[in-house]
Parts: C-alpha cells; structure tokens; sequence
C-alpha cells in the first residue's frame, strides 16, 4: 500500500520542479502581500474595536460651525445641559427619531437645555433638505474631517450624547431615540445643581 | 445536572474535533485507513454529542433555569414557550453553538455518504472540515460557553460570569431573565439566523472537498465539483433565504420603509452570496468545458473567508455600524482563524497551480463561456465594491486620521450599473451557443423578446412617465422576463409538435428532462422579480410626515390617512402598547382601519416602533407612528408608499422553489445531461500526470 503511494507520488508532476516564470511568483508574491495587507488592516480594527465608545468624563470639546452659519463651542455652554446628537441623511433610522428630537428641543429650549445636532459624513443638498423636511430648528453642522466623530468614537449613527452641566458626559444613546427617554434624561440633568451658583 | 450533562457533551465534543481533525490528516498523509477510519467515527460522532448539548440549551430555556447567565441573559418569563426555544440563537454564546451544531450535521451526512468515486480525498475532506468544527466548538467551549453561570464575588460590584465555581464566590441566581430582545421577536429574525448558518456551514464542505482535491494532487479532476454540486446549491439556497428573511425583518421591524440599507452586517453576509453565486456558475464551465479550474479555487477560498470574515464582522464590531454588537475575546480568535485559514488555503492554490491547466481556451467572445467570464468578473466586482465600502471607514482612519463612512449612495452609484449589466447578461447569454456564436441567429433569437420587451415598456413608461429613470430598469426587467420564457416556449413547442403533448405535460417533462437547466432558468425568473422589486424601492418610493390631531388628515399619493385617537393597553410578552387608529382613504373612498403601535418593553425599556402595513399586489402603504403628545389628542405619522415592493418576496420564494428544481436528483437510468458535451469522452485524456 505504502509502495504503492510511492510510485503514484513520483509519477505527479511535482511542482517544485517546474520552472515557474517570474510573472507566476510576482503574482504569488503580490496574491500574498494584499491579503497580509488585509489581515493587519483587520488587526488594527480590532484593537480599535475593542476600546469602545467614551460614555463618561470630560466630553470632548469641539466648535462646530452651523449650515446656518452660527457658531457653536461646546466649553462655552457650562450651565446648560447639552445634547449632541450624531446623525446623517442617509441614515434611515436618523430619520425615525428627527422629529422627536425636535418635538423635544423646542419643548426645553427656554429652560437651559442646548442641542446641537453633528451631520456626519455627508453632502450639504441632502443634509439641507432633511433639515428643512423635519424643519429643525437647532443647531446643525458638519462635522468636517469627522473630527468629532472620532474624539467621541462613535459606532455609527444616530448616537446621542449627554452632557451635564458641568460639561461631563452623563450617557451616551447608540440607535434612535424613542419617546419619552430623552425627555427623562434631559429632566434628570436639569434637576441638578448648577456649578456656577 | 443536566446542564452538567450538556457541558460535558460539549467537551467531549470538542475533543473528538480535535482528534478528528489530526488523525485524519495524519493517516491520509501517511496511507494509514485505519487511522482515517478511526477519525471518521470520531467526527460521526461530534454531532449526537453537540446534539446533546443544543437539547440541554433549549431545555433550560424552556424551564427558565436563571441560574445559567445564557438563560437570564436572553430568556424571561414573560416570553411565550416557542420564542424561549428560538432564544437558542437570539443571543452569542447560543448561536456559536447553534452554527457548530449544524457544521458537524453537514459533517455527519457528508460521512455517511458513499465513498467509492473519491476516497482518497475523504482523509482531507474531514481534516479541512473538522478544523472549521474544532474552531466554533473551541470557541463555544473556551470563550462563550453557554452553559456558565452568574456569581457572586463578594465586595465585587459586579457579577461574574464563570462556567466553575470563582474562589468565595456565592452562586447568584436572577428574579427575572432579560429577555430576548425585543427587535428579534419577528418571525424573519427567528428564521435569518437558521437560513444564514446552514448557508455559511453549508459553503464549507465544497471548500473541504476543493482543499481535498488540491492537498491529494486531484485537483486536476473534476470530481470534486460533481460531488459537491448539490451542497453548493444547498449551501447558496439558505444564504438567498436568509438574506430575504433579513430584508423582510428589516422591513417589518426596524421602521425606515426599507429593507436593504448597506450597513456592514448585511454586506458582510451579501459578500459570500456574491462570490459562492459565481462559483455556482463557474463549476458549469469546468464541467462542461474543463475551463475554469484554478478560477473555481479562488472563488471557493473566498467564499470560505468571506463567511468567516461574515461572522467575524457581525461579533466583533470591527467596522463601525449602525447595528449593535458585541464585545468579547471572540475578535482575536477569529482573526487568527480567518488568517491560518486564508494563508494555507491560497498556499496549497499556488503549491498545485501549475498542475491545474485548462483543457480548452475561450474560442470567441461572443460565446456561452465568454458569457460566463463576463458574469464572473462583474460578480467579482461587485463582490470587491462592496468590500471596499465595508473596509473603507477603516482604511481611511489609517491613512488620513480620518473615518469616512460611506453610505448607501456610494453603494448604489457603484454598484447599480454593475447589478444592470448583470440582468443584461442573464438575458442574453442563455441564448449564445457554446465555443461560438453567429451573430445573425443570435440576433434572430432576440427579435421576439426584445420586441415583447419594448412593448411592454411603452405600456409602463406611458403609465408611470413621472418617474423616467425607472423605465430602463423596467425595460431591462421585461427583456430578461420575455427572454426567459421564450426559452420556456421553445423547449415546450417543440414537444407539442413532435410528441403531440398538451402545453403542461410538455412543461413539465421538460423541466423533468433536465432539471439543471430549467431549474436555473426558474431561479433567474425569482431574480427578475426580486430586481423589479428593488426598481420600486429606488425609484417609485413616496414619502410623508406629519403631526395630526384628531380628525385630520396626511395625504400622500391618492392615499390619505385620517387620526382617529389614541389607546394605550398591556400587551403580550410583556409590552405596553400605544397604538393609534387611524383610518386610510383611497381616492376619497375609506378603505381599512389601521392601527400603527409603539410597544414599551417594560423589563428591556425597549421602545419597538410596529408598522401598519396595507399591502396590494403592487404597494405596500407603511404607516408608522413616530410621536404623541401624552394627552393622546395628536400623534405624528410617517406615510411610505412602497411600490413592488412585494415582488422580493416573491421573487424569494420562487428562487427557492427554482433552487428544488435544479437540486433534484434525476431519475434512475437518466443521465445528467450536463455530463454528455463533455470532450474527454471522445478523445485521450489531456495529460495530468496520471
């Protein structure tokens, strides 16, 4: 048996003996380096992965300059309780919870509450027309080189942030928003003491 | 105990895989049939074992034993019997062991199978798809056992999940289960993830046999392609399913309106569809031409990584996306996984390359085989325009420092003339001869469908001239439909005439006749309806949005939707509903009572939003409700009205029902017909070797 997988052994061309053309190594050479390529792509991603999303501390801070060409600065607004709300035209569950957002900011906006919605990743036409469909009427910026986005490594959008009064964050929504948590939330940092007093 | 028994089952299991997979490998390279015999009861033997364990995990959740943090973690009394056995894959740790239950069920049967045509690959068959086991029974072992239990650590915050006893711990047993979340509780995501696990599994058993081929030296042959055809379809089959199945839970669940949005949990399972589609057509050509054969490879070893790199995607959260996911040590297993695998793999591709020579080159490119390349480039390209959207978040962050997510318009623009040129494609190239075609009978073959075409197209752009972008995919659409049933007519003409049989006997002997053929002719028909679908999707789709109070009206489209009021009441499975009733005009004329809810998951304070849905052959009229104001006087609705929406559906449906056809295995006596054209019969071997 074992003579007989000699003999069938020998008689297969082995390929180690063909003269393989440069043409067929460089072709090896390149197949293997792209997926090498891939692999440490991946690794970095999952090192990144697996530091997770900033939910407490300091928020990070960050201007943003409006569409309507207000501009915003988030260690200015010491005193009031801030939401920042990631979100995108092209994101079908953005727009689940646009208009609750709305519904909810014209409610507190006499009362000490600032909202300030991040568009993230996307083209004026159709971040101006989404603004005008759910008629938002708080502040809305690009979030321009994602910088943003990053300082507060957001998974994808919608994600919403809270922040207190002291300018800590206070949790961090990750998919739309539903009635009536933002409300519960928004109440819950408005009945704490203000810093400044 | 008897979860006692359920971890034992598993460890057991475990140890066979690995026994299993060395033992096999050793005594193939050695010549040793004992060895290989022994390894083939051992692997045998890893699914009655695995069985066990995945009983023990439906038994206690249907018990609700809460002393096991599986059960608390996706099970609660509130939820009915059928949704707590379901709950087996709602969460990681039951869902890992659901898919390595189902792998060593492929494993089983491919075992039990005869072996006279190929035995010398069946020592490499179970070494490759053993590994694929021990690595998911390793993982539900080592990292997401489900049979651990929560503890108490005292002066710990925190409790601890361990599968033995932590030092001082005290055992901890919950009140109450969390429960399944209640996004899963759709009749499409108890069904997505079965369909997705039998599909991804089933994909790598023609990997086992194509690494069989390579690392026995049969390469060359074909054989492995014939043995494997039917679990390629099987495998292909599950993944349409699931991906349908997805689509429609989306739909139904996640309240956009749509059912595809490009994120990269679904790419990441669209991927291996793309890839194993081509493979399915590319083993067509080696069949019946001997062309193809390293390109079968390639697509069979990218196929295998995609789904790992599927599963990986989805449980680790590599790649930003809007669906949840899940943090664990799961990441860095798989990625050593997916690397050793893809490496050897492409190792042992390029180590036989040479020996795996086509037997006919392309002869002209107006030709069935030039088609086939065609088609397999642009699956390719899709395939890679979609990877390249997944990865690209990623990739930008690490040259540019910044994350640059693109969204569906990338997609769409990228991808959208590619998935056109396909439909082309699937109309003409049933109609090119193989080797080489003559232009003027090719064009005489297309004079009645073109001509159908193109009349049923007036009928539609006069009907829908608002929408002019949507009339070339409709005349594509109605291209490929006519071209196909002409195909149909052909075949069942030249029956009537020369058997004298009525029109269904001649259909249905000659589906009968050659089940491939027209099985795959039925599948292209279950594409042209799943592309007319999606043609509605993008194209015909109206939206509106609106506050009402009572007795006020939105109207989109000839449709109008007038507020009723609103009622609150306790659900089922533990849920507050808010639902509206709302009545829905249609030109004036009422036409049903609907009532779009928001269910409250009190124990998950999880708010779920659930569509009322009014579906005619053609639209789909989609109702959500958005907000209310709490003394239930207005409430704000969103207004979708989704044209052929249902054709995906349905266009699913007869997909699989094409998919039976082709798998089915001919009558005794009756010769594959596929097998006849083959060159080699007439004439020496080419030489291999051998």
């Amino acid at each position: 048996m074992a003579e007989n997988a000699q003999v069938q052994a020998g008689a297969q061309p082995t390929p180690e003996a063909n003269p393989q053309s440069r043409w067929t190594r460089t072709g090896v050479a390149l197949a293997f380096g792209i997926v090498l390529a891939l692999l440490s792509l991946l690794a970095w991603g999952l090192k990144k992965a697996q530091a997770g999303p900033v939910d407490s501390g300091l928020a990070p801070d960050f201007s943003l300059t409006g569409f309507d060409g207000r501009t915003v600065t988030l260690s200015e607004l010491r005193g009031q309780v801030v939401i920042i709300n990631f979100w995108a035209s092209w994101c079908p569950p953005c727009r689940e919870e646009a208009a609750y957002l709305e519904q909810t900011w014209r409610k507190y906006k006499d009362r000490g509450v600032v909202f300030i919605g991040v568009d993230y990743v996307d083209t004026n036409k159709e971040a101006l027309a989404y603004i005008q469909e759910f008629d938002i009427t708080y502040i809305n910026g690009p979030d321009l080189g994602t910088r943003i986005s990053q300082d507060y490594n957001i998974k994808g959008v919608p994600e919403t942030y809270y922040v207190d009064k002291k300018g800590q964050l206070r949790g961090v929504q990750i998919g739309p928003l539903k009635a009536p948590e933002l409300d519960q939330k928004i109440e819950e940092l408005l009945a704490e003491p203000d810093p400044a007093n | 105990m008897i979860s006692d028994i359920g971890l034992v089952a598993l460890s057991i299991a475990f140890l066979f895989s690995v026994y299993g997979t060395i033992v096999s490998a050793y005594g193939g390279l050695r010549n040793r049939p004992a060895w290989v015999e022994s390894s083939r009861n051992a692997s045998l033997l890893v699914f009655p074992l695995l069985s066990i364990s995945v009983l023990v995990v439906v038994y206690n959740l249907y018990v609700l034993d809460l002393s096991q943090a599986y059960v608390a973690d996706v099970a609660s009394r509130a939820m009915s019997t059928f949704l707590r056995v379901t709950a087996l894959w709602g969460g990681q740790q039951g869902s890992i062991l659901f898919w390595a239950w189902i792998m060593s069920g492929f494993v089983a049967i491919v075992l039990l199978r005869k072996w006279e045509r190929d035995r010398e690959l069946m020592p490499y068959v179970i070494a490759v798809s053993m590994l694929t086991t021990t690595f998911f029974v390793g993982v539900v072992v080592f990292i997401t056992n489900p049979f651990a239990r929560l503890w108490h650590v005292p002066g710990a915050a925190d409790l601890t999940t361990a599968v033995f006893q932590p030092a001082n711990a005290m055992p901890y047993i919950p009140e109450e289960g969390q429960g399944l979340n209640p996004l899963l509780r759709h009749f499409g995501m108890i069904g997505h993830p079965p369909t997705t696990y039998i599909g991804f599994t089933g994909f790598v058993i023609p990997f086992a046999f194509a690494m069989a081929a390579l690392i026995a030296g049969k390469s060359q042959e074909d054989e492995w392609i014939r043995t494997t055809r039917r679990w390629t379809l099987v495998a292909w089959i599950f993944l349409t399913i699931g991906l349908i199945l997805g689509g429609r839970w989306a739909y139904d669940v996640l309240g956009w309106g749509g059912f595809w949005g490009w994120d990269p949990v679904e790419n990441a399972m669209f991927m291996p569809w793309l890839t194993g589609t081509a493979f399915l057509h590319s083993v067509m050509m080696t069949e019946k031409r001997g062309m193809l054969k390293r390109w079968n490879m390639v697509l069979i070893i990218l196929t295998y990584a995609l789904t790992v790199f599927g599963t990986f995607i989805t449980r680790t959260g590599v790649i930003s996306s809007v669906h949840a996911f899940s943090k664990s040590a799961l990441g860095p297993a798989f990625f050593v996984f997916i690397g050793l695998t893809f490496i050897g793999s492409l190792s042992l591709l390029f180590y036989r390359w040479d020996a795996m020579k086509t037997e006919h080159h392309l002869e002209s490119f107006f030709s069935r085989e030039a088609a086939f390349v065609l088609q397999n480039m642009l699956f390719l390209a899709i395939a890679f325009a979609v990877f390249w959207g997944t990865v690209f978040p990623l990739l930008s962050e690490l040259f540019t420092g910044t994350k640059i997510t693109v969204g569906p318009p990338y997609f769409q623009k990228v991808t959208g003339p590619l998935f056109f040129a396909l439909l082309l494609l699937m109309g003409i190239a049933p109609l090119l001869a193989w080797r080489k075609q003559a232009a003027h009978s090719l064009g005489r073959a297309m004079l009645l469908p073109f001509a159908a075409s193109l009349g049923i197209t007036a009928i539609w752009g006069y009907s829908h001239r608002m929408h002019p972008a949507s009339i070339f995919g409709l005349w594509l659409v109605s291209f490929v439909l006519m071209s196909i049933l002409t195909e149909f007519w052909k075949g069942v003409r030249a029956r009537m005439q020369g058997r004298g049989e009525n029109l269904l006997v001649a259909l249905s002997k000659l589906i009968g006749r050659n089940h491939r053929r027209y099985g795959g002719y039925v599948i292209h028909l279950g594409v042209v309806m799943i592309a007319l679908g999606v043609i509605g999707d993008a194209y015909l789709k109206q939206e509106t949005q609106g506050a009402l109070t009572a007795g006020q009206s939105l109207t989109v489209a000839g449709y109008s939707l007038r507020f009723e009021g609103l009622k609150s009441y306790p659900g089922t499975d533990g849920r507050e509903v808010i639902e509206a009733d709302t009545t829905l005009f249609k030109n004036g004329q009422a036409v049903r009572r609907m009532q779009p809810r928001r269910d409250f998951f009190i124990v998950q304070e999880q708010p779920v939003t659930v569509p009322a849905v009014y579906a005619t052959a053609g639209t789909d009229i989609y109702i959500l409700l958005l907000a209310w104001q709490d003394d239930g006087r207005s409430a704000t609705f969103k207004i979708y009205i989704n044209s052929l929406i249902n054709w995906v559906w349905a266009g699913g449906v007869i997909m699989m029902l094409g998919t039976l056809i082709a798998a089915w295995p001919p009558r005794d006596g009756q010769k594959e017909t596929t097998y006849q054209l083959r060159p080699q019969v007439f004439g020496p071997q080419p030489s291999t070797g051998d």
